[in-house]
């Protein structure tokens, strides 16, 4: 049996890798069977969205040890990505069909900017709301990782970079709806099938993604890349005297993290119905952090139940009669006391309760094992 | 559709046991409540508690409150409760259209009362439409919109200013300066003020737009120096009216030559700075505190009474005091089985009460309100003198800048 040990250790570590991931993504496709209501189910898949923005971010801050506090800004980009194309799928009011969207025509706008005109194609707005955001990070990513720009000047860099477009946005409201975001939007349709906010197929769209983010991230986070990531995280000069092109991993694991981000931007303007310049706000983009930290930024799933369990508490305490005037108070207490004992959030929290029902099992098997061995040598 | 509390409380404890303590109150209450049961009335309130505008829609939100403690403390209606379900959407569009829903379809309110900001009245619309329910916008605005789900009791621009821009040119002289906070709300007014001018031989020297929450106004003054305009035209909103106005006395300008023209200094921006900076500029609105009859008599009194000697109201507040009784009016007309939003939407129209501003009427074409137009300088003990009061109540005519086209109850039609 010993010689088996070693071998099977690593599917063993995987498997108890994969279990947490699994396990969440089993609760969160069941729900829907147990919460008969559509209102609840809406609710709960705008908080799962917020969770798959907030992985985004572990992949980057926990993995990559690049804290991205503008991690808003792919959310937002990709929001708006979606948001075009289902606007240009609606009917508009003041100018009939195949006209122009209502704001534009608001701002005495002609015709449809050279920009928006792709996004008459559902897949093309799809793809950009991806690709979009990671081209952008990778490009702020090569002149900071290049640069060999680190640590506090990245958060930054990132935040200042999120506050300028999200300006730009509001300044274009010929272009961009302004201050009040796009909205009055047509329902996203795909090969038929409508995703009503309010519906099932809304709710399993997002879970399906919940699921790909998770997969695809700690696909990430195990290959060779992934490692060197983190070992680039943890000490990135001895990884460079190895020979490793550092800048290059790290502009890679910072433009997957924005990919991802964007396409939780997507289905939050599926979501919510509309996209807002707050989308890609300093608020929000700093809760992720938040949500990450109290999750526990090292594990993918607890940055993602992080933001699940924050975000809705958050909701369901401000709409408590109780806490009505409180409500801000009592997170912002909540959240000193995660950062003061639980550093590893709650992710930290559950490991060491398993490892401590691992250890007290081994304890005990152990015993049992010597007391067998006892036995047989007698 | 309705599911038996049984089921509804087995799956809550299953979900709630799933997602342990986090979740305390999520679980919407009275899940299969009908609209009006057990003489209950829903209505939402739903005005920022916190965040960037938590200020000015606290008052909002108080005096919308009174209104229904008024009118329950009078016996309800029909001898049912009107119940507020209070939620703050915290200033976040996001925020505002999720309590939206929960007050919509959670909470199966028959009506909710919300929103300061346009963005935030947009971010609600697609939820108030796909269920088909009603919104009370009790805020001045651009106009430009014509939904069936949206009660307006502000202003719109035709309200605001048919009367105040020939009275400014008769005044001051016919060079405006228009200064606005850069979004919709501020460009659709100055789309408006721009065709009167032309109406009355007015003439723009300059248009200009300062980012959301700017308070840097130097360059902006210098260039008001540079023009020498009669009137400043003035749209910005927020935080930014507090400082325009704190550095056009630094500057030294003089508002007797130069004054301030505002659609959006209420009583409670002047109280943020102070009455000195606000003294001599002028507002147009439907309402002032200041103004004499004796439903505003009563309502400033009771606004005091229950919520502070010192606090203020003003031309939002009181739309959202008075739209709450038309809300209540519209109610009295519908039985009870036939407490919809679409029935309640259909009985308000046409109908009228004796707002503290004086007679208002919600116009059955469009949902907007026939307001009293009124031009008041502000003094410096923070309240305003009111100079001309309209001799008759206005139509809202929320597409007054493009005449090819009018709101209408079938929606918006394009005239030829």
């Amino acid at each position: 049996m010993s010689s088996n040990v070693s071998t099977s250790n690593g599917l063993q570590r995987l498997t108890a890798q994969l279990a947490p991931l699994l396990i969440v993504c089993a609760v969160v496709f069941a729900l829907p069977v147990l919460l008969n209501n559509d209102f609840l189910l809406n609710k709960v898949a705008r908080y799962l969205v917020l969770g798959i923005l907030t992985i985004s971010l572990g992949l980057s801050w926990g993995f990559g040890g690049i804290l991205n506090l503008g991690q808003a800004m792919s959310f937002g980009l990709g929001s708006y990505a979606m948001a075009m194309a289902l606007k240009l799928k609606t009917i508009p009011v003041h100018t009939g069909a195949s006209g122009l969207p209502d704001f534009m025509v608001w701002n005495n706008v002609q015709q449809l900017p050279w920009f928006w005109v792709p996004f008459r194609s559902l897949p093309f707005a799809i793809a950009a709301g991806m690709i979009v955001p990671a081209l952008v990070a990778a490009a702020l990513g090569w002149f900071m990782f290049r640069g060999r720009v680190t640590g506090v000047y990245v958060s930054i860099i990132t935040l200042a970079t999120m506050v300028v477009i999200n300006l730009v946005i509001i300044d274009q409201q010929s272009y961009t709806g302004g201050f009040n975001g796009i909205t009055d939007l047509a329902q996203l349709e795909i090969f038929g099938v409508a995703f009503d906010a309010y519906g099932r197929a809304t709710y399993y769209l997002v879970a399906g993604c919940v699921l790909l983010s998770l997969l695809v991230a700690f696909a990430f986070t195990r290959s060779r890349a992934g490692l060197i990531v983190q070992a680039i995280r943890d000490h990135e000069s001895r990884v460079r005297y190895f020979g490793y092109d550092v800048a290059l991993y790290q502009i890679f694991v910072f433009a997957l993290s924005a990919a991802i981000a964007g396409l939780a931007g997507m289905l939050y303007t599926v979501v919510m119905e509309f996209a807002s310049p707050t989308f890609l706000g300093v608020q929000l983009s700093l809760s992720v952090v938040v949500w990450c930290a109290v999750g526990g930024r090292q594990s993918l799933v607890g940055a993602f139940l992080g933001a699940v369990l924050v975000a809705g508490m958050q909701g369901a305490l401000s709409e408590s009669a109780a806490f009505l005037e409180t409500w801000t108070l009592v997170m912002g207490a909540l959240f000193v006391l995660v950062v003061l004992f639980l550093p590893k959030g709650l992710a930290g929290l559950a490991q060491v309760i398993w490892r401590w029902i691992v250890q007290r099992r081994h304890a005990s098997g152990s015993v049992a094992q010597g007391v067998g061995q006892t036995e047989g040598s007698t | 559709m309705s599911i038996s509390r049984r089921r509804l409380l087995r799956n809550t404890a299953a979900f709630g046991a799933l997602a342990g303590a986090g979740f305390p109150h999520i679980w919407i209450k009275n899940a299969d409540l009908a609209h009006a049961a057990g003489g209950e009335i829903k209505v939402g309130v739903l005005f920022s508690l916190t965040g960037t505008t938590a200020i000015i829609e606290e008052s909002l939100n108080k005096a919308t409150l009174l209104a229904i403690e008024e009118i329950n403390a009078a016996g309800g209606i029909k001898g049912s409760k009107i119940v507020p379900v209070v939620e703050d959407p915290a200033s976040d569009p996001a925020t505002f259209s999720e309590k939206a829903r929960k007050l919509v379809v959670g909470d199966k309110c028959v009506s909710v009362f919300g929103s300061y900001t346009s963005a935030s009245r947009k971010a609600v619309l697609p939820v108030f439409e796909r269920q088909n329910n009603l919104y009370w916008y009790p805020t001045l605005y651009e106009g430009r919109e014509c939904s069936k789900n949206v009660i307006y009791t502000g202003a719109v621009p035709n309200q605001q200013q048919d009367e105040f821009v020939p009275w400014l040119i008769k005044k001051f002289g016919k060079k405006f300066y228009l200064i606005g906070s850069n979004y919709i709300y501020p460009k659709e007014e100055n789309n408006y003020c721009k065709k009167l001018l032309e109406k009355y031989g007015g003439e723009v020297v300059a248009e200009e737009y300062v980012p959301l929450g700017h308070s840097e106004f130097s360059s902006v003054i210098n260039k008001i120096r540079s023009t020498q305009p009669n009137v400043i035209f003035s749209t910005v909103v927020g935080d930014s009216v507090v400082a325009l106005h704190r550095q056009y006395r630094a500057a030294g300008l003089d508002p007797e030559k130069m004054p301030m023209a505002s659609l959006t200094t209420s009583e409670n921006e002047v109280a943020a700075m102070g009455g000195e900076a606000a003294a001599g500029h002028f507002t147009s609105a439907p309402y002032f505190m200041v103004h004499k009859s004796p439903e505003n008599q009563k309502f400033v009194e009771a606004y005091k009474k229950r919520w502070g000697a010192d606090k203020v109201t003003h031309f939002v507040s009181e739309a959202c005091y008075f739209q709450a009784y038309l809300f209540k009016q519209a109610v009295e007309k519908l039985a009870t089985s036939d407490l919809t939003p679409p029935n309640i939407r259909d009985a308000v129209k046409g109908q009228e009460t004796i707002a503290p501003q004086g007679k208002v009427r919600l116009e059955p074409e469009n949902l907007h309100t026939w307001l009293w137009p009124k031009i008041a300088q502000a003094k410096s003990n923070g309240q305003f003198e009111i100079l001309v009061e309209a001799k008759e109540w206005l139509k809202p005519v929320p597409y007054a800048a493009y005449p090819g086209q009018s709101c209408t109850e079938k929606g918006l039609v394009e005239k030829s």
